[in-house]
């Protein structure tokens, strides 16, 4: 179960909303296999800058390359499948749909994928194991803890084997045990997939726990 | 999976939203039930011999205006003969003639009281082409000697409540037919005999307290031409007191009675009725029809105001569906299946509830054709198709009624997943 990590790279991008500027001429790069978070504070810029990563938005300047694919050539359902097979998003909300069960959540992004219902389960109950979730497949998420809630999304993300795992505040709404345990999942496995890992956070002890780290200030990277 | 777990989610809503749809699909069901009763029961069945295609013929000429009215316009008399009831009979469009005869006879009470009841006589293997109705019991065995069908009219000699015509079955009847010999005046010959109520009947051949097999009667009616005749003991004129003559569809009963008219017979038929019965299904058809449609409109806009306040609340929902690589398709698909699973439910209680209302029409169409002694149509039986349609043609429906919200949701931007809340 490994894969190799998609290198990312935003070249002179600018988006705006209405007559706000959000990004201004942004340029970042995350190398293949690496660990980066990006801070700054509210308003910077960060969700959009990985907003046009994920493939959520697209950028109305520039250039975003993720995995060598340019994502700004992409047609809607090619976007669709790039965010199906290439990312793995982490929210800080935990996303997770609350009619479904931990296990149906995880197995949500397979179904997608059009994996064969045994598989998912097999596959999703596999993931729920490794991050300590064994037993509580059957639980909604309003039965689950913030971190418990946290560590379904991980799985989840982890679900189709992506190339990139985008988290968004990660711990934002989570004590600092539970904290603590998400990171410690996220990066490990992180080490045992292979994959990328790009972090959005305003939480300077976070970033120091990544291989590198910039800070993002009105749409642009600070310079170091 | 997560169509039907979204519709669970607002449990009262859904339940509102199916509760209206299911009013408005069972009216229009019910609807389609009642059209098509009417069509293939009332019509297609009267058409083939039902007695509402019956013509009761009367052994009196005919006065103008005869075919311009259901009841009897009879003038001077005219004897309807075997002779008569062969020619009827020749015509293409009279499917059968049933002769009606009748006779007078006197009955002995267990008092010692005479009292004087009339038999009518029928063939007895055509009865239900007659506008007779079975109340209790059975009809006579054709042919029998013995046993005879009591009318209501005969219930209240024997002090029983006409809602219990039951209480009858079996009571013995002592008849008599008396005559007077020629040349013998003043001295009756009687000729009696024991009968058995095995049925009571609602009738509208004429009137009478027995329905009885034709040759029971006729024996009767020999007896008594035997005789000189008198003032107290009559002997009858025409050999037959009148026929009914069946057409072979609704539509040829008016020609049958203007070629009655033509040969000088005073007739009724309940052409103008079968009409009334036509109209009111009509007005009903109309009525629950405007009433369906507006409440189907009404629910169906229903379902699509329940999307829309779904999609409002599932913005994030639907977003993260996207950002895990869901197609706008799937989003679409997503709530189309929920609209079609909120009226294939709305649609199957429609069903039901139509086919009840649909009974219950039925009944009451039943219980006024009853009422004018035309026989009983038996409207159960719905079919299976009309529902079927109902529940298919709903969900249909609702699945046209989610489009538009529906195309809303799919056309939703992934970056919802990443809005706050």
């Amino acid at each position: 179960m490994t894969s190799s990590g998609a290198e990312v790279r935003l070249r002179d991008v600018s988006h705006r909303y209405g007559s706000v500027s959000v990004l201004d001429g942004l340029d970042l790069d995350v190398r293949s296999g690496g660990y980066l978070a990006l801070m700054g504070p509210s308003g910077a810029g960060k969700s959009t800058a990985l907003a046009l990563i994920g493939g959520l938005d697209r950028a109305q300047h520039g250039q975003v390359v993720v995995g060598g694919q340019d994502l700004g050539r992409l047609s809607g359902d090619a976007l669709a499948a790039y965010r199906r097979h290439t990312i793995g998003f982490v929210f800080q909300h935990f996303g997770l749909l609350d009619t479904l069960t931990a296990l149906e959540n995880v197995e949500l992004a397979m179904a997608l994928e059009g994996v064969r219902r045994e598989e998912r389960r097999r596959r999703a109950g596999a993931l729920l194991e490794a991050v300590r979730l064994t037993g509580r497949g059957d639980h909604r998420p309003s039965e689950l803890s913030g971190g418990e809630r946290q560590r379904v999304a991980i799985a989840r993300a982890l679900a189709n084997q992506p190339r990139l795992i985008l988290a968004d505040e990660p711990t934002g709404n989570l004590d600092t045990g539970a904290a603590g345990l998400v990171l410690d999942l996220l990066e490990s496995l992180r080490a045992e997939h292979g994959c990328s890992l790009l972090v959005v956070t305003h939480n300077p002890l976070i970033a120091r726990r990544a291989d590198e780290s910039c800070e993002l200030v009105d749409g642009r990277l600070r310079a170091p | 999976m997560l169509a039907l777990r979204g519709a669970v989610r607002r449990p009262v809503r859904t339940a509102l939203t199916t509760l209206g749809v299911a009013l408005g699909s069972g009216l229009l069901v019910a609807l389609g039930v009642i059209t098509s009763a009417a069509d293939t029961k009332v019509l297609d069945r009267l058409g083939q011999g039902n007695p509402l295609t019956a013509v009761r013929v009367a052994p009196a000429q005919p006065r103008q205006g005869q075919l311009a009215s259901d009841a009897l316009q009879t003038a001077a008399p005219h004897d309807l003969t075997d002779a008569t009831l062969t020619a009827i009979r020749r015509s293409p469009d009279v499917a059968r003639v049933v002769p009606i005869q009748t006779s007078r006879v006197s009955e002995l009470s267990d008092e010692g009281g005479v009292a004087t009841d009339w038999l009518i006589g029928t063939d007895m293997r055509q009865v239900h082409d007659l506008p007779v109705t079975l109340l209790a019991g059975r009809w006579p065995a054709p042919g029998s000697m013995t046993e005879v069908a009591a009318t209501t009219d005969y219930l209240f000699k024997l002090h029983i409540d006409g809602d219990h015509p039951r209480q009858a079955i079996g009571h013995v009847v002592t008849l008599t037919s008396p005559r007077l010999p020629a040349g013998d005046a003043g001295f009756s010959q009687d000729r009696s005999y024991r009968v058995v109520i095995v049925g009571v009947v609602g009738q509208d051949l004429t009137d009478g307290d027995f329905i009885v097999p034709l040759e029971q009667e006729r024996l009767s009616h020999v007896w008594e031409a035997g005789g000189a005749g008198g003032r107290q003991f009559p002997v009858g004129g025409s050999p037959y007191v009148g026929a009914m003559v069946v057409a072979t569809s609704l539509n040829a009963v008016h020609t049958v009675r203007a070629e009655l008219y033509g040969m000088g017979y005073a007739t009724s038929a309940p052409e103008h009725l079968v009409s009334s019965v036509e109209e009111y299904l009509g007005v009903v058809n109309v009525v629950l029809g405007s009433i369906g449609s507006v409440a189907l409109g009404v629910a169906l806009l229903s379902i699509a105001n329940a999307l829309l306040a779904a999609i409002h609340e599932r913005r994030r929902d639907i977003g993260v569906l996207k950002a895990i690589g869901g197609r706008d398709r799937d989003v679409l698909r997503w709530f189309l299946v929920e609209a079609l699973a909120i009226g294939l439910a709305g649609g199957a209680a429609g069903a039901v509830a139509g086919v009840v209302i649909a009974e219950l029409v039925g009944v009451a169409v039943n219980q006024y054709l009853v009422a004018h002694a035309l026989g009983s149509l038996d409207l159960v039986g719905v079919p299976v198709v009309i529902p079927l349609l109902g529940w298919v043609g709903t969900g249909v429906l609702a699945v046209a009624a989610g489009a538009l919200p529906s195309l809303r949701a799919a056309h939703l931007p992934a970056r919802e997943a990443v809005v706050e809340a």
